[in-house]
């Protein structure tokens, strides 16, 4: 039998909620259900009430998904109070056990909204047909009672205090279950306190969104390709998982000094035991002895706008003479030679995700995921964008969009579906996907970021 | 860092150099031993994954001769040990990895190998 669990979610990231909620299910290998009314599973909506099979599931989402606040055992909900109570009296056999001798409180608040304390008060005494016995104790009781009511966003209009009071969409009511505690994981990577990071690192809170949504936790091995200031990897590690990052440019995971940045950020962490190895190559000219080794990649690929994407080669191919000086000099070079450092090209962002997919494919073991962000311009982008960059065998589960206004980012997730070893990849698969005549809103992001998004007149 | 697991999956991969490209030999080699955590379902799912004989060869380069010759069918608590120590808890921190075959040297500082190639070396 199923039961009901009221969600409190924070307010951040709407889009990414649910697929959180399935991937932490799928990590922890249990099953949940939405609510069956299209409008009741509105991921902008404060509260949603789920079905799941066992309370110790529903503590398992709030402890570990980011975006829980808390998580209620549901009793009732309504758009009055009376339909309300009448929902709760039909719940009696979930709270009756708790009449006789449980010390408790009421929590009445709102979403959007304050409710002025009068009111708060009646609310509590409407429920007096429940008839607890227990003694009211507003510090430590044994059981939290709240009342959510959840009210449309008034945001920009003008309006007195405690104006429209009453006048909710919904009210809920339940015991509250466990409250969210990864929230506060958000705080204790937040990249400010960090001992090493660069001007590329990113935000607590997605870095640990992307670490859900890569299954992170013991004994996985995850790879992230553009390791960068590791910004990825302390939450990934911190979930117990095992990291291997390679950039193509060593001094962003080095750093000034030794030992190099990125484990002086994991040491204040407590995990740098977790970061495997750290190396330095261009992924698309790689050193993988084989395929099938990783359980996820998780990576944010430079997109151009603080950082360019580089490969191995030159912009400007050398003419025979210049490559002959080249070679000869490379074959002898003189005694005193600095570290040669090999020359790059830039990588064009669309290029970079087809080629990064395929190399997942490769790279992954049957059911892996590889999980990314994509920034894309929010008019030209189509569901075809990300329809384009598959290719057999993998499959997107989830695809979130971080919303800045002309643009955003879309926090991707792809699953190898099958337990096909596929041949490594040549990097040369995307020539082939030009073919088509659909161009992605994120191709040539930069040259677009730069001209504001500006239509072409 | 550069752990010998890490050093099982990277080959030599220059242009056209396809044989005897893996393992890489060590040289100069200044190594660390640092303590890691202990998960014998993460050793027992990547056994399977790893080129033993090379494991075997550089552990024993690097002075530890706890692992047999030959992958064993009985994975007992001691086996399991050993293979952690070897494949999690040698950390190569300065030296130099060269392939057999083209002779390219790949140069560890810091723990990180730099494993970038030359313009001539990348097809």
């Amino acid at each position: 039998m199923s039961r009901r669990y009221l969600v409190v979610f924070a307010q951040a990231h709407n889009e990414f909620r649910i697929p959180e909620l399935r991937s932490i299910a799928e990590l922890h290998g249990f099953e949940f259900s939405l609510p069956s009314a299209l409008d009741d599973q509105d991921p902008n909506r404060p509260y949603m009430v789920l079905y799941v099979q066992e309370e110790e599931h529903a503590r398992i989402l709030a402890k570990r998904c980011i975006l829980i606040k808390s998580v209620y055992e549901f009793y009732g909900q309504g758009s009055s109070y009376e339909e309300l109570h009448q929902n709760n009296r039909a719940s009696r056999a979930l709270w009756s056990r708790y009449i006789l001798d449980t010390s408790f409180r009421f929590l009445v608040t709102a979403h959007n909204h304050k409710i002025p304390q009068a009111r708060q008060r009646e609310v509590v005494e409407s429920f007096s047909y429940m008839k607890l016995m227990g003694k009211i104790d507003m510090k430590s009781p044994e059981i939290i009672l709240a009342c959510l009511e959840e009210y449309t966003s008034r945001h920009g209009f003008v309006r007195s205090k405690h104006e429209g009071d009453g006048q909710f969409r919904q009210v809920y009511f339940g015991r509250l279950l466990q409250e969210g505690t990864a929230r506060s994981l958000i705080a204790k990577f937040d990249v400010k306190k960090r001992a090493y990071y660069g001007n590329t690192s990113m935000d607590s809170e997605i870095s640990l969104l992307m670490a859900n949504q890569a299954l992170a936790s013991p004994g996985k091995l995850i790879y992230d390709p553009f390791m960068g200031t590791g910004s990825t990897a302390y939450p990934t590690v911190h979930f117990g998982a095992l990291v291997f990052g390679s950039d193509i440019d060593g001094r962003q995971m080095r750093g000034k000094g030794n030992p190099p940045g990125v484990l002086r950020a994991a040491s204040q962490y407590g995990t740098v035991s977790r970061i495997l190895d750290l190396c330095t190559f261009d992924v698309t000219r790689n050193p993988w002895r084989r395929g099938a080794l990783f359980d996820a990649i998780i990576t944010d690929p430079p997109y151009g706008v603080r950082a360019g994407a580089k490969r191995l080669g030159r912009k400007k191919e050398l003419t025979p003479s210049q490559l002959a000086t080249f070679t000869e000099h490379r074959m002898s070079p003189r005694l005193d030679d600095q570290p040669y450092i090999p020359p790059t090209k830039p990588y064009e962002l669309s290029n970079l995700i087809l080629d990064l997919v395929v190399l997942a494919r490769y790279l992954l073991k049957p059911r892996g995921r590889v999980v990314f962000f994509l920034p894309t311009v929010t008019d030209e982008y189509t569901e075809i964008d990300i329809r384009q960059m598959l290719c057999e065998g993998m499959e997107v589960i989830a695809n979130s969009l971080q919303d800045f206004g002309s643009w955003g980012r879309r926090l991707v997730t792809i699953r190898k579906v099958n337990d096909i070893q596929y041949p490594p990849p040549t990097f040369l698969e995307h020539q082939k996907g030009l073919a088509t005549t659909h161009i992605p809103a994120h191709k040539g992001f930069r040259e677009k970021y730069f001209q504001g998004f500006r239509k072409e007149e | 860092m550069v752990r010998l697991i890490t050093h099982n999956l990277l080959a030599c991969h220059v242009k056209g150099c396809n044989t005897n490209n893996f393992p890489l030999q060590f040289k100069d080699v200044q190594i660390e031993l640092r303590e890691a955590e202990f998960n014998p379902d993460f050793l027992k799912g990547f056994m399977p994954k790893l080129e033993w004989k090379a494991l075997v060869d550089a552990a024993r380069q690097l002075g530890d001769t706890t692992l047999p010759l030959e992958q064993p069918e009985m994975l007992d608590d001691e086996f399991l040990k050993n293979l952690h120590h070897v494949l999690l808890e040698i950390h190569v921190e300065e030296g130099v990895m060269t392939c057999s075959n083209c002779k390219h040297e790949y140069p560890v500082s810091n723990g990180i190998p730099n494993m970038l190639l030359a313009e001539h070396e990348i097809g």
